[in-house]
């Protein structure tokens, strides 16, 4: 199976000489393609720092990183946007939409980036928002809409050009749980049908709960990882609770 | 920590902030010391020839300009108190009382206003100096006078009267601020989402018919002044109207087509800057409207002034045709003058003509009766000055003037009066009848003649006459003869027109009129007007560039987020940087395309009675210059705007 993202002995600190922190230290993580992996740990475990160095927004203070058999360490600045444009879909926990933007315009806004062609574009729009259930409110603005319906449209912008790797930072962090569980089972959807590569940084268990597979972050190391396999998910979920609660601090309990 | 201790760590720690606030007052200072301490200045009054004309149109100017201060600094002043609503309210929660928060921020204004004050005067110092040159330099006054570099106390003083009110009211004005403002107020994010204005398309259609409604009355031809004040009351409202329209309805109308033409709008980055455009539409209307309608009346009056100074020469080489004119009154005069002319060396005489001319009453010919606009002054005691072909011509060859008369036995022809735009086809068969002794002769006009030899004077009523008909007249009345001289390099004969002008001194009978003295009048009154008026339109260009700035400013700090996220979903900075110069070049050039428009049409209807000229090149000259000032404030918003929302 092709691997989509390969990070080896990756080490970010912060600070200058004499002050150093570190954040990240010999971190070692594949996904495969098709895989849809969660990233726990508490507060200041690095996990943010690790979603930033993958999404090429910061920089590891060494090792190696590959995107789709790209390494992203030595691109200049206008190779990254291209490569964030053309290869990476970003969900926020804050939606991130752009508010002088419709429904409609905010999806569509990286095909019209890679200047995609118009009918393609609109199919694309669409079909995604048929899968989200947003087709209602295209034409609607984000101050118009609730806050599920807003990180429905980020995702569907974050899949609109068939990224080869989706990276959601805290995605429920906003929402109330019945919105919540349908962005969950939307991405869950999205992963199995279209095979797409998700990986998602999370503090709520339940949300890690729908993942295939959940690597715990500790003081900037990893401290274990679980699998899903073939057990259902509230089971998952156990599992996952009893990790934390060895993991311990600053983990809420969620669900 | 008193409040005295918190306003002043504030500040060090703010600089940045305080600046432009700091930048904006700074100019309104500077400029304003500088005009006042031209105003003072000794040096430039002296030099001047019409010292109290000068002072009363300073004064005048210097009032407008501390209103325009005073209502620059409270602009400026209201968007810095609103950028720190939040650190208000922050105090507030902190527990701080209304007053002692009210109190911090009037001892930050007094800090600011005595930093701006002392440094706007050190600048200010050295900045008058620089333009009394350039004034001196306008009225044409030549090197001879000197500009003083010292600090005038009294401007000092002026300034600091002035600047001292401006602040108090300011300072006042942010007090009550504070009062009004409820705690969750202050600490309510900018406005959100203001939503694209619904476009219509015939209100659109209106704006563009009343700026043409507009257009068409201001500069439709007019017989009368009752004429004329309606016709500027109807432009005025139209154009007032019709432009606020354009903003409200037209623009969004145009954003709103391009948003709809969908193969453009969803390529790159287009959708972002028109819908960008489009969400600020609506919060630009007023600002558009008054920065098109400033920069409209400054160009318009700055064209026009810089149209008059532009023709100063030509128009006074048409008033005074000679270097030196006088009426012959008697041979110890007459060679007096000659002799005068002729010791400056360094302004020889190229020509010297002696013309009569018949100096008819007005009641002996029939100029009152014929239907042309301008003989209508010919009332009776007023004087119609009669030439013969003969003088004409030869004075006529004299000026280097190709023009000539051919009159038949009993024909006439007009000279045209300044000033007027009169054509033959108005002359077509009307004749001028004339009274000589007993007997009437009516001679028809077969020529209007369009070069005057003889000074202007009032009223403006020249004919030529075939010779023989003109000496029947010399018979009946007797002629006056003008002695004409044309000397080389006449603009600069300042010696000897005053040495003319004191020997002609009481003697009205002499007539005497020389080019330089007029020349020296129109340059002195047009520079000086230019000199205001350029200073004015300084002025009003640097606050419509500061409002503008300041607005896109605000705008650029509310759209860090907006941007940033872009920049996540892999937009390039190279991309930003182009859709930022884009959307902030389509926010300047609006309102300075519609207000070039109106200050052309402005300048058209006060340069109307100035015919044939061309003013291509003042026109270009000082609207060139316009523009080139107001896109220095473009790049500088640029730069600034790419630094708040695309940083490295």
């Amino acid at each position: 199976m092709k691997t989509i993202v390969e990070a080896r002995n990756v080490q970010k600190t912060y600070g200058a000489r004499g002050n150093l922190f570190t954040a990240l230290q010999h971190i070692d993580l594949t996904v495969a393609e098709g895989e849809f992996v969660g990233i726990m740990g508490p507060s200041g475990s690095g996990k943010s720092t690790l979603l930033n160095l993958l999404s090429t927004i910061d920089r590891p203070t060494s090792g190696e990183i590959e995107v789709d058999g790209v390494s992203i360490l030595n691109m200049d600045e206008a190779r990254m946007s291209a490569f964030r444009r053309d290869r990476l879909g970003f969900i926020f926990q804050d939606f991130n939409l752009l508010d002088t933007l419709t429904v409609r315009e905010n999806i569509v806004l990286p095909l019209a980036l890679a200047r995609a062609d118009l009918a393609e574009l609109e199919r694309r729009a669409l079909e995604i928002a048929e899968r989200f259930g947003i087709r209602d409110i295209l034409d609607k603005y984000p101050y118009q809409i609730s806050g599920g319906q807003k990180q429905r449209t980020a995702a569907s912008r974050a899949i609109v050009a068939k990224p080869s790797l989706v990276l959601a930072d805290e995605p429920t962090g906003a929402l109330d749980s019945k919105s919540a569980t349908d962005l969950l089972e939307c991405l869950q959807e999205l992963n199995m049908r279209e095979r797409a590569t998700i990986l998602m940084v999370t503090h709520d268990p339940f949300a890690a709960s729908y993942c295939s597979r959940v690597l715990f972050i500790k003081d900037g190391s990893v401290f274990t990882e679980v699998g899903r396999g073939e057990t259902a998910r509230p089971l998952f979920f156990k599992k996952i609770m009893d990790v934390l609660s060895v993991l311990g601090g600053g983990a809420p309990v969620g669900g | 920590m008193t409040p005295w201790d918190l306003a002043k760590k504030n500040m060090k720690g703010n600089a940045r902030n305080y600046g432009i606030y700091f930048v904006s007052m700074l100019i309104s200072v500077v400029i304003y010391f500088t005009f006042v301490s031209l105003q003072y200045n000794k040096d430039i009054e002296a030099g001047m020839a019409s010292s109290q004309n000068l002072r009363t149109v300073f004064m005048g100017s210097s009032v407008v300009l501390a209103l325009f201060a005073a209502v620059f600094i409270g602009y400026s002043n209201a968007f810095f108190t609103r950028n720190r609503k939040k650190e208000i309210g922050l105090y507030a929660l902190l527990g701080v009382r209304r007053k002692t928060i009210g109190r911090m921020l009037l001892y930050e204004n007094l800090i600011l206003s005595a930093l701006v004050l002392a440094a706007g005067i050190g600048l200010g110092t050295l900045l008058s100096k620089l333009f009394g040159m350039i004034l001196v330099r306008l009225l044409g006054t030549g090197a001879t006078t000197a500009v003083g570099f010292g600090l005038s106390l009294e401007a000092a003083a002026n300034t600091i009267a002035v600047f001292a009110l401006i602040v108090l009211a300011t300072s006042l004005h942010s007090y009550r601020l504070i009062y009004k403002f409820p705690l969750i107020e202050l600490f309510r994010a900018d406005k959100k989402g203001e939503p694209a204005p619904r476009v219509s398309v015939w209100a659109a259609l209106a704006a563009a018919l009343l700026i043409a409604a507009g257009y068409i009355a201001a500069l439709r031809e007019i017989h009368t002044t009752e004429q004329f004040a309606l016709n500027m009351g109807i432009a005025l409202v139209c154009i007032l109207l019709g432009t606020w329209l354009l903003f409200r309805a037209a623009v969004p109308a145009l954003l709103a087509a391009w948003r709809r033409n969908k193969s453009r709008y969803y390529r790159g980055t287009a959708m972002i800057g028109v819908s960008q455009l489009l969400f600020r539409v609506r919060g630009h209307v007023r600002t558009f409207s008054m920065i098109a309608l400033l920069s409209g009346i400054t160009l318009g009056i700055f064209s026009i002034v810089y149209i008059q100074y532009y023709f100063a020469e030509r128009s006074t080489a048409e008033s005074r045709p000679f270097s030196y004119e006088h009426a012959s009154v008697d041979p110890a005069f007459d060679e007096a003058v000659r002799n005068i002319i002729g010791a400056d060396r360094d302004h020889p005489v190229v020509s010297h003509l002696s013309i009569p001319v018949v100096e008819l009453d007005a009641s002996l010919t029939n100029l009152r009766d014929i239907p042309i606009h301008y003989y209508s002054y010919a009332e009776p005691g007023k004087s119609v000055s009669i030439l013969s072909a003969s003088a004409y011509n030869e004075a006529a060859k004299a000026l280097g003037r190709h023009e000539t008369v051919r009159l038949a036995s009993g024909e006439a022809a007009a000279i045209r009066p300044m000033l007027d735009d009169q054509t033959f086809a108005e002359y077509a068969g009307q004749s001028l009848e004339l009274r000589i002794g007993d007997g009437k002769r009516a001679l028809p006009f077969v020529a209007l003649l369009e070069g005057r030899v003889l000074s202007w004077r009032f009223p403006d009523l020249f004919a030529v006459v075939d010779d023989g008909t003109w000496a029947e007249l010399a018979k009946a009345a007797a002629p006056t003869v003008f002695e004409v001289y044309r000397v080389e390099g006449q603009e600069q004969a300042g010696a000897t027109a005053d040495r003319l002008s004191a020997l002609a001194a009481g003697r009205d009978d002499a007539r005497l009129n020389m080019f330089y003295a007029e020349y020296k009048r129109t340059q002195e009154e047009s520079g000086l007007f230019l000199f205001i008026v350029g200073f004015l339109g300084l002025v009003f260009l640097a606050a419509t560039g500061s409002m503008i700035y300041f607005k896109q400013m605000t705008e650029a700090h509310a759209d860090i987020g907006r941007y940033a996220v872009l920049r996540k979903l892999g937009v390039s900075r190279r991309e930003l940087r182009r859709t930022i110069a884009w959307q902030t070049l389509f926010v300047f050039v609006l309102p300075l395309a519609v207000g070039t428009a109106h200050g052309y049409v402005i300048m058209k209807v006060f340069t109307a009675g100035l015919v044939g000229m061309n003013f291509t090149i003042p026109i270009l000259l000082s609207m060139g210059a316009y523009v080139a000032v107001y896109f220095v404030y473009y790049a500088v918003c640029v730069y600034s705007n790419d630094r708040i929302l695309n940083p490295a």
